[in-house]
């Protein structure tokens, strides 16, 4: 099932995708995507491994050329002119690490300068709650707060559109409902993000709309809620009933809400 | 502040002064880079290896009378000689069979102004091993004892040799290895830095995240290349500065010339960590391939002996490594005072390495 209206150029469309093909070899990675995402909006893109979210997504970043099809970003054609999508996007990598023996706040600049933008590092940082770590290096941070250090470094050209590649994957459930707090803020001052992740429990709680991509294509495009009724017009039905609280509750309420980063994770890098 | 501004909205000048810090910021590449050519220019330069030293001379000196003392007086007046005459006979033997004399005079206690010529006779025992110097020795004390001779027989000497002292330079071993510890350092600091740094951004993913943004790739470049090559002038002028100031070796030829050296030799070296870091996945593969790279150049290229000791056919290939050019180049300059005009052939031969490194570079070079 693919979405219908992606030729007709929505204005409140900031991403337009139609007919995005990418083969490697006889490997078909994207195999005909289209969608669009509005103005504003949070969208998810979920998926096995290997089902092409990434490759569909690098192709949207300019990060990777597509074999055909095309994707508008604000009006601008990726394929054509990455580097002016790049200017008005903010991409978090799936695990990105920065310069060495650079502090985060000579990092941020480093980057906003990239984008000729002189910036106050230090708001930067305090928007993440990473003011108390301003002089640390990159490598000395948990793995929470690379995270939310990998996504400071997304805003400092202010950008339109975000986009965060399993931004929670390998975080505990404190530094997982931060990075849910931050993406809703995002949201909240307008931006659009598209995000992928493996966790459907977070594609519920952030999405306005989800694409779940297999073997390269879209097999469903719709808000959650719409596509778990579906579900249930087909007459599934959960084989045990659903309880009011999750295991996920019962850790939160014993260890609490409030980030857990004193120090820095043993396993890191 | 305004240059703070003016280096914040340019990404290349931001990006140089980023790598700036990194680079001087990593006490591994000071190590490499200042340290040790320090150390090794300071080892060479207190040992004075292979300088002509002055002939040990032991004296031992049995008569102690009035002729002996002059003749020991004369000899110790030439300068010529190191002279030891503290011990015995048979300890200045020993001296001798140790090495630490090359040659031993003995005056026999006869030995006075009496007019039996058997009296009149020294001994020399020399060090065969040191023909040189025990050569020299003889010849001087027979020098003096002819003119004692003369001065006995009342002659007066009618050929003279009047010889006018010159302040030449005596190249020592320091003169000659400080050029090529120069050309070595900026040799392993371009090619290693470069190497490893680039092999660190790829694997770390930090280019990737890098590529992510507008950044303009050649810009990224431009801010290693000049850091790189900044360091190599800085590596030029503490390296000579200390060779300088602490062992007194005479900068003869044009310092900024020397540096205009050092900058096209570090293009060759830095074009090359280019290429090895885009051949090499990881570290543990760069290391090596840099290394199977510096090592015979920093034997073959006359860094620390000069390239005519080898066979002809090594010298062949020797003669056009890049690590010859410049050692050659800077030597010629720096210790001979060669003009950098003249050192052209040394000069087309680096530019030829340039080309050629950064063709290999921009060909096997890669961002992920």
């Amino acid at each position: 099932m693919t979405e219908t209206t992606t030729s007709e150029n929505h204005h409140g469309d900031i991403i337009q995708v139609n007919n995005l093909r990418k083969s490697y070899g006889d490997i078909v990675a994207v195999d005909g995507v289209s969608f669009s995402v509005a103005t504003g909006e949070v969208f998810g893109i979920l998926g096995p491994n290997g089902a092409g979210k990434t490759t569909t997504v690098e192709i949207l970043e300019g990060m990777r050329s597509s074999d055909s099809g095309s994707a508008l970003i604000n009006g601008v054609d990726v394929q054509k002119h990455p580097q002016a999508v790049k200017e008005i996007i903010g991409i978090q990598l799936q695990s990105s690490s920065f310069f060495d023996r650079l502090n985060l706040v000579e990092i941020l600049d480093v980057f906003a300068s990239i984008y000729r933008r002189q910036i106050d590092a230090m708001e930067f940082l305090r928007q993440v709650q990473l003011a108390d770590r301003a002089k640390a290096l990159f490598k000395e941070l948990s793995g929470g707060q690379k995270q939310r250090f990998s996504v400071a470094t997304t805003l400092v050209n202010d950008p339109l559109v975000l986009f965060l590649d399993e931004p929670t994957t390998g975080l505990d459930p404190q530094a997982r409902h931060h990075m849910w707090d931050l993406v809703k803020r995002f949201k909240d001052e307008g931006r659009t993000v598209l995000l992928t992740t493996h966790y459907m429990e977070e594609a519920e709680e952030l999405c306005d709309r989800v694409a779940i991509m297999d073997h390269g294509k879209i097999a469903a495009l719709d808000r959650p809620d719409t596509l778990v009724d579906a579900l249930l017009a087909k007459g599934f039905e959960r084989p045990r009933s659903e309880r009011l609280a999750t295991l996920e509750d019962v850790f939160l309420d014993l260890t609490g809400r409030a980030l857990r980063d004193a120090g820095p994770e043993t396993d890191g890098q | 502040m305004m240059l703070n501004r003016l280096i914040q909205t340019n990404p290349t000048l931001s990006m140089t002064r980023a790598s700036m810090r990194m680079w001087f910021r990593d006490r591994q590449a000071i190590f490499w880079t200042f340290f040790l050519p320090l150390v090794l220019i300071s080892i060479f330069g207190l040992l004075d290896v292979g300088a002509f030293s002055s002939v040990d001379l032991g004296v031992v000196d049995k008569a102690n009378n009035e002729a002996s003392r002059k003749l020991v007086g004369d000899i110790q007046g030439l300068g010529a000689f190191d002279i030891s005459d503290t011990g015995t006979e048979a300890d200045e033997r020993q001296a001798l069979l140790e090495g630490d004399r090359n040659l031993v005079l003995i005056i026999e206690p006869g030995f006075d102004d009496s007019r039996s010529q058997a009296d009149r006779e020294v001994t020399v025992i020399y060090n065969q091993g040191r023909q040189q110097e025990s050569q020299s020795g003889r010849t001087i004390i027979q020098q003096i004892l002819d003119e004692m001779t003369f001065a006995d027989a009342g002659v007066e000497v009618r050929y003279r040799v009047d010889a006018q002292p010159v302040d030449s330079r005596n190249l020592r071993f320091i003169d000659f290895l400080m050029p090529g510890v120069v050309a070595m350092s900026i040799m392993q600091m371009g090619l290693f830095s470069v190497a490893f740094s680039f092999v660190q951004l790829k694997s770390r993913g930090i280019l990737r995240r890098l590529l992510a943004t507008p950044v303009n790739p050649a810009s990224f470049l431009f801010a290693q290349v000049i850091t790189r090559l900044t360091v190599s002038v800085i590596q030029t002028l503490v390296l000579i500065g200390l060779a300088v100031i602490a062992f007194d070796v005479q900068l003869v030829g044009n310092l900024s010339a020397v540096l205009v050296l050092a900058v096209l030799g570090g293009g060759v070296f830095v074009s090359m960590g280019f290429a090895v870091s885009g051949w090499a996945g990881s570290e543990d593969v760069a290391a090596p391939i840099a290394n199977i790279i510096a090592l015979p150049m920093m034997f073959l290229s006359g860094v620390f002996f000069p390239r005519d000791a080898m066979p002809k056919s090594i010298q062949l290939v020797a003669d056009h490594l890049p690590l010859s050019y410049l050692v050659d180049a800077i030597r010629s300059v720096a210790i001979d005072g060669e003009s950098l005009w003249s050192q052209w052939p040394d000069v087309l031969g680096l530019t030829a390495w340039v080309v050629v490194t950064f063709l290999v570079a921009l060909r096997l070079f890669r961002w992920e």
